[in-house]
Formats: C-alpha cells, structure tokens, sequence
C-alpha cells in the first residue's frame, strides 16, 4: 500500500468505536472524490468494522495493514 | 438473505450511561450506513440531555460506565450529533417525561432534538421500522 498516493491520513488511535469511523467520514465529506485516504486506529473492532463500512457504502476498500499496536486501514472514496 | 434494514427506531429510556452510549453507537454507526434512524427519548433516559449537566451525571449508572469513562469513549452527544450531520438521525424528546420535570425544550441540548413529540406520534413513524429498545 507504501506506493500508493495517500490524500489524507487521520490518527484516530486511541479512539473507540465508532470513534476512529466517524472521523474518517467526517474526512471524507470534505476530501474530493477519487482522494485515497488512510485511518490509523488502535481499535481491534473498527479494524474490522470500517472495511464492512466502505463495503456497504460503495466505496473501495484498498486494503489494511497491521503495524505495531494499530492498523492502517486506506480507503478510496468513490462518489 | 434477509431484508435489507431501512429503518430502525429506538425507545431509549434507560438512565445508565452505558445504554445511552449504545443508543449514540447505534444511531451513528446506522445513520452512516444509509439506515433511517427515529430515537424516542422517553423516562429517565431524558436527563441524560439536560443541558449543562456535568460528566459525573453523564457517566453515572452501571459499573461499566465507569471502565468507558476511563478509556475516553467517544460522548454519547457527539455520537448523536455525528449521526444527525452525517446521515438520516431523528430525534424525538417524549413531552410526558418532560412534563414531569417541568421541562421545557430549552431544558434540552440545543441541536440534537427534532421536535418534542409523543408516543403515537412515534409510533406511526416507526411503523414497520425495526424496534429497538434500551
């Protein structure tokens, strides 16, 4: 995921659910569309929940990396 | 496969905290999820929104509450607030609890209740929505 074109990273760590997908939305709404954007949580649930979420909603999910104590999660927005 | 949820209403009239937060958790995380959310604020769930009150207030019921306080969760009111600016969250202040107070909606967090509406009101709204109740 190094090699691709990251708009914007949040630093939600610490944040709990829904925390870490709510700051990412609220990114979101203000990111033009097509910008690749990266949430960092330390939160076991929202690692997997906000990939479901950007499922759900149609936009496309990148992908996620663990990195020590927290996963970064990278999500294109799409519309 | 099952239905697709499109609606989901929630009596909150519980006064621990804990059940508070899940109902902002619910209400958000639908909301953003393209699910029509109606909160019914009813019996002592309503203190739980008087303006002005104190984290000690916000944070008392269960045990639990107080393991959430400690690690910092996200406030139950931006959790509503986040629901209503970024999806479809309705909120309804029950006028027999207020009543009771001797509240009005000024009493009230300011933009976080639609409107001070009763339980038939509710409940024609909520037809054929999912019913949750905490």
């Amino acid at each position: 995921m190094l090699d691709l074109r990251i708009s914007k990273t949040i630093d939600a760590r610490g944040a709990f659910c829904p925390g870490p997908l709510m700051e990412l939305i609220g990114s979101m709404k203000t990111e033009p569309v097509g910008s690749v954007i990266e949430v960092l949580s330390s939160d076991n649930g929202s690692a997997k929940d906000i990939p479901e979420w950007i499922r759900k909603v149609g936009h496309e999910y990148i992908g996620t990396e663990q990195n020590d104590g927290f996963w970064s999660i990278v999500v294109k927005k799409n519309k | 496969m099952a239905q697709e949820t499109k609606k989901i209403s929630i009596i909150l009239s519980s006064d621990h905290h804990e059940k508070v937060q899940l109902a902002g958790m619910i209400s958000s995380v639908a909301a953003v999820t393209g699910i029509e959310v109606l909160v019914f604020v009813s019996m002592g769930a309503i203190k739980k929104f008087k303006k002005g009150i104190s984290d000690d207030e916000k944070f008392s019921g269960g045990d639990f509450s107080k393991v959430l306080r400690e690690k910092k969760v996200p406030p139950y009111l931006d959790l509503f607030r986040q629901g209503k600016e970024f999806g479809g969250v309705r909120m309804f202040a029950c006028p027999m609890a207020m009543e009771v107070l001797g509240w009005t909606k000024d009493d009230l967090e300011d933009n976080l209740f639609d409107e001070v509406a009763g339980m038939t009101k509710f409940l024609i709204e909520a037809d054929g929505s999912q019913l949750l109740h905490l």
